[in-house]
């Protein structure tokens, strides 16, 4: 191009230029800038803003938001918060980065090239809403309402969620945070004491803290970090089963190296040490449990002996442990776990921690499992509808498949059946806020899956991988820029606080969306218009949905917000069990749907020879894939090393920050590599990594292939009998470097 | 300072870029649009780019979507990643709406301009020329000569060649080539863009 005069001679030129060509003949959009009337101003100021709820992860801390010209400047604790406090975590903090993401979605994309190779176009929303409302509208109307199916993740997905689910009918919904999380632990809980036990677990005031694979400490929930530091603070003895020296290994008092998928047999072992020489508390079980009998004697198998060899651990570790349990019942935490689909036979897993917090009779007492009592909310949503289960996949000839799944449909089923088209066509697929390509094992299954449908919608605030496969991609505000979910709790405003107090805290937005961003309310509500559920639509706007539900307790948007974003009000203890309080040591129930009444432990599939069981699990600055393009977390820790146990090491020849690659069992190899961290913090049979790095879109231009995505080596499915829930750690893998495949030693 | 014919031409070239890098659509980016650019390109000596854009355009069948889709991968959410977005932050803050964009509103203010409640970031390349355009008008050369040199060229200089070299579509690569041109420090001349 010819334009190398200098700025002077151009602008010369171009006024004469200008005077010469019609400019004024163009259609111009309005200016954006404009003058005004008023004096200059200067900067605007600072302001703080209340009312933010975190969602870095789910554990919903309550945020102020120092703001500067609309501009979130940063986030702290809300001072009022009487569960957080004034602390947030690094992914708190760093909420400020996913809110101005260079790569986030700002406006309605249609997808002109191909599923999982896409070319972009902006579209308008009217146009994104009219090619959802109708190719959904063409899908039901060809293939009923099961027809869809829905991938669902996080506070903003439940609106939608439960439109699909009730209004539309279709149950081929699919929550990650059940079926490849939390599902199994809460299912099997509430199959053996009626409740889901979240992670009431009374750290705080315990006298010994019980863990099984948790990790916490790289696991971050401040308010439940706070408890467990306090409880560990006042002395309460630690005890961790994990195959790696975890940061809690780290902070026990007796760490069982266990060996993988054993666990059920280890806390089989302690619960017939305790019966066997009855340091089990016999009061609690005369009056609250049911079935003592048949659980004593489908235990009894489980000597300290058979166990250490089952689980590779001194039997004399076995019984200390369970001595230290006996000695300190009942203020003993047991702790329930979180993400617990791990081998397939997570169920039982579960059952026999519920079990063993039960013989302890650990339930509803100082340092035991207490559930807080928390304020009573209604819920706004869809109205729940009838569909019957002719199209249920998890119902086979009048019988539950998986008779204890947690609520929606088995993943299993609904990929099985989307890829074969029986019993019925799955044709259309919505995601909202989930990745699937990064949190559903076996990931040429999630793309056949993706292929098979003739329309795929994708809603987030990220270019997640999953997003490469939609048709249409729809972007969302994020949960700084809009109201949304409530978060209701207990708490105490001063440490020695007789009573607690309760909170409520809905979110409200710090900052106003920027671009295109919509929240879920609009986006559904204009889904539901086109396939014809105006007439459905419970609320109009989000911030009519969070009012109704507040108005359920007496309180407002505004009056919460006056009250500086959380509402305070007067609670009750949680201690002291409730007469009716059961607990299932042996579930007819469980029985009678053909599973074992007692917890029982199912071996699972040994490591083969060569090869190490891939283990991954939490980094404490990282929530999965979803923060994994945020850049002061990325700074902080960029790439998911490798733990290899530092015999294995030498005898392979590796060391401390070699790069490797993967290959698993089935020849799957890792698109990416990592470096290798030696430690003797890790069996020799197994290797270990953090989870959610090595995303595969090119649009995360943060996190695009740094370090190696453990979920592209998991193409093993294993799933839970009882909860049709998955596992997700029965993957086994060699190391390869410089081409070369290693073969990890026995 | 009077207001001069110069002055308002300037405006005008400068309002003109900016709607250049409006998203395209066809509302605007018409045919009197195209015979505009056309003529403006011959009158700076530069009707072959001009012939480039018109014959690119005459061998798509949408070329209209062709520019949309273009305009997409360039600066909004493209694949395999986004080429340049048009914002000053992402240059020189790492981020959308960093500090950066929050010293481009502010100067705004002091010129006594403010943005408008429909409005993009302030730092948006779009409302930057705008913002140019209204202090041509004023003929402010000051206030535009410090804008260009502390709020403008820092980042600009890092996202045009970003986008002349990256993109797939002609009309981009002249309209970020012109703005180049029509923005350049005295220090910075004398080079030729084009090496040919």
């Amino acid at each position: 191009m010819a334009f190398n005069l200098t700025r002077r001679k151009f602008l010369q030129t171009a006024s004469l230029v200008a005077a010469a060509v019609p400019l004024s003949k163009v259609a111009y959009a309005q200016p954006g800038v404009a003058k005004v009337s008023l004096e200059p101003k200067g900067t605007m100021g600072d302001t703080t803003v209340v009312g933010g709820l975190c969602e870095m992860c789910f554990w919903r801390c309550q945020l102020i938001g120092k703001v500067r010209d609309g501009q979130l400047m940063k986030l702290e604790g809300n001072p009022k918060s009487i569960d957080n406090g004034t602390s947030i975590c690094a992914r708190g903090n760093a909420g400020v980065k996913l809110l101005y993401d260079v790569d986030r979605l700002k406006y309605p994309l249609k997808n002109v090239g191909q599923r999982g190779a896409p070319i972009w176009k902006r579209i308008s929303w009217q146009e994104a809403l009219d090619e959802c409302g109708s190719k959904l509208k063409a899908i039901v109307e060809k293939h009923g309402p099961q027809g869809i199916c829905v991938f669902p993740h996080g506070a903003s997905a439940k609106y939608p969620m439960h439109y699909f689910e009730r209004t539309v009918g279709t149950h081929n919904v699919s929550e990650a945070s059940f079926f490849q999380c939390r599902g199994i632990r809460d299912v099997a809980y509430v199959a053996t004491t009626g409740k889901a036990p979240g992670e009431f677990v009374d750290m705080a005031n315990t006298k010994v803290i019980f863990l099984i694979g948790s990790h916490l400490g790289e696991n971050i929930h401040v308010s439940h970090i706070k408890a467990y530091i306090k409880g560990l603070q006042n002395g309460a003895k630690l005890v961790v089963a994990d195959p790696r020296y975890s940061a809690a290994a780290a902070k026990s008092d007796i760490w069982v190296q266990i060996k993988p998928g054993t666990d059920t047999a280890y806390l089989l072992a302690i619960m017939n040490y305790l019966v066997t020489n009855k340091k089990y508390d016999k009061k609690f079980v005369a009056e609250h449990t049911a079935g003592f009998d048949k659980f004593s004697a489908a235990i009894s198998e489980w000597t300290l002996d058979k166990a250490a060899k089952e689980c590779d651990i001194p039997a004399a570790q076995i019984k200390e442990v369970a001595e230290l349990l006996a000695a300190n019942a009942p203020h003993v935490a047991i702790h329930p776990g979180r993400h617990v689909s791990w081998y397939g036979n997570d169920f039982q897993r579960e059952r026999a921690l519920a079990c063993l917090t039960g013989i302890l009779g650990a339930y509803y007492v100082k340092g035991g499992w207490v559930p807080p009592k928390n304020p009573k909310l209604g819920k706004t949503s869809w109205a729940q509808q009838e569909h019957g289960d002719e199209h249920n996949l998890n119902v086979s000839h009048d019988k539950k498949v998986h008779p204890f799944n947690p609520p929606g449909t088995p993943t299993e089923l609904i990929r099985d059946c989307a890829i074969s088209g029986k019993p019925y066509p799955i044709k259309g697929c919505v995601i909202w806020g989930q990745n699937p390509m990064q949190t559903i094992p076996n990931q040429e299954k999630m793309k056949q899956v993706f292929k098979a449908m003739d329309f795929v919608m994708c809603v987030d605030v990220m270019p997640t991988d999953a997003t490469m496969w939609a048709d249409i991609l729809l972007p969302e505000s994020s949960y700084l820029e809009r109201h949304d979910e409530i978060k209701a709790g207990t708490g105490r405003i001063k440490a020695d606080d007789k009573e607690p107090t309760q909170f409520i805290a809905p979110r409200m937005p710090l900052v106003a969306p920027m671009f295109e961003r919509k929240d879920q309310v609009y986006i559904t509500n204009e889904i539901a218009k086109r396939m014809g559920h105006a007439k459905d639509i419970p609320v109009q706007t989000l911030e009519e949905l969070v009012d109704k539900t507040l108005a359920t307790a007496n309180i407002t948007l505004a009056s919460v917000k006056a009250e500086g974003g959380i509402h305070l009000q007067p609670g009750q203890s949680g201690y002291g069990v409730p007469e009716d309080f059961m607990v299932q040591l042996f579930s007819e129930e469980i029985a009678a749907a053909g599973f074992p009444g007692a917890p029982t432990y199912i071996a699972i599939e040994e490591v083969p020879a060569g090869f190490a069981r891939l283990l991954y699990g939490r980094a404490p600055v990282h929530t999965f894939n979803r923060s994994q393009n945020n850049v002061w977390l990325n700074q902080q820790m960029p790439d998911n090393p490798v733990w290899l146990n530092d015999e294995v090491a030498a005898k392979i020849g590796l060391k401390d920050g070699d790069i490797v690659g993967f290959i698993n069992s089935e020849g799957v190899r890792s698109r990416t590599t990592t470096t290798v961290k030696v430690t003797p913090g890790i069996r020799k049979d197994a290797v270990y990594m953090y989870h959610g790095y090595g995303s595969a879109n090119p649009l995360m231009s943060t996190g695009v292939g740094k370090g190696v995505d453990d979920t592209s080596l998991i193409t093993k499915i294993a799933i839970d009998p009882e909860s049709g829930c998955h596992g997700m750690r029965n993957n086994f893998v060699k190391l390869t470097k410089d081409g070369k495949v290693l073969d990890i030693p026995a | 300072m009077p207001k001069s014919a110069t002055n308002q031409h300037i405006a005008s070239l400068y309002h003109f870029l900016a709607q250049c890098m409006h998203y395209p659509d066809p509302q605007w980016m018409n045919e009197d649009f195209f015979n505009i650019l056309y003529q403006l390109l011959e009158t700076l000596g530069a009707a072959s780019e001009g012939k480039e854009i018109e014959n690119t355009l005459a061998q798509s069948s949408d070329p209209i979507e062709e520019l949309q889709i273009e305009y997409t991968r360039l600066f909004i959410n493209g694949f395999p990643h986004v080429v340049a977005p048009p914002y000053a932050s992402v240059y020189m803050d790492q981020s959308i709406q960093g500090g950066f964009a929050l010293k481009t509103l502010n100067f705004y203010r002091a010129k006594g301009f403010l943005m408008e409640e429909s409005a993009d970031l302030p730092d948006n390349l779009i409302h930057e020329l705008e913002f140019l355009s209204l202090l041509a008008e004023e003929a402010d050369f000051e206030g535009e000569e410090e804008f260009l040199s502390t709020l403008f060229r820092p980042w600009y200089k890092q996202f045009c060649p970003r986008v002349a070299q990256e993109t797939r579509h002609p009309f981009y690569r002249m309209v970020v080539t012109l703005i180049d041109s029509f923005t350049k420090e005295e220090e910075e001349d004398g080079f030729q863009l084009n090496k040919a």
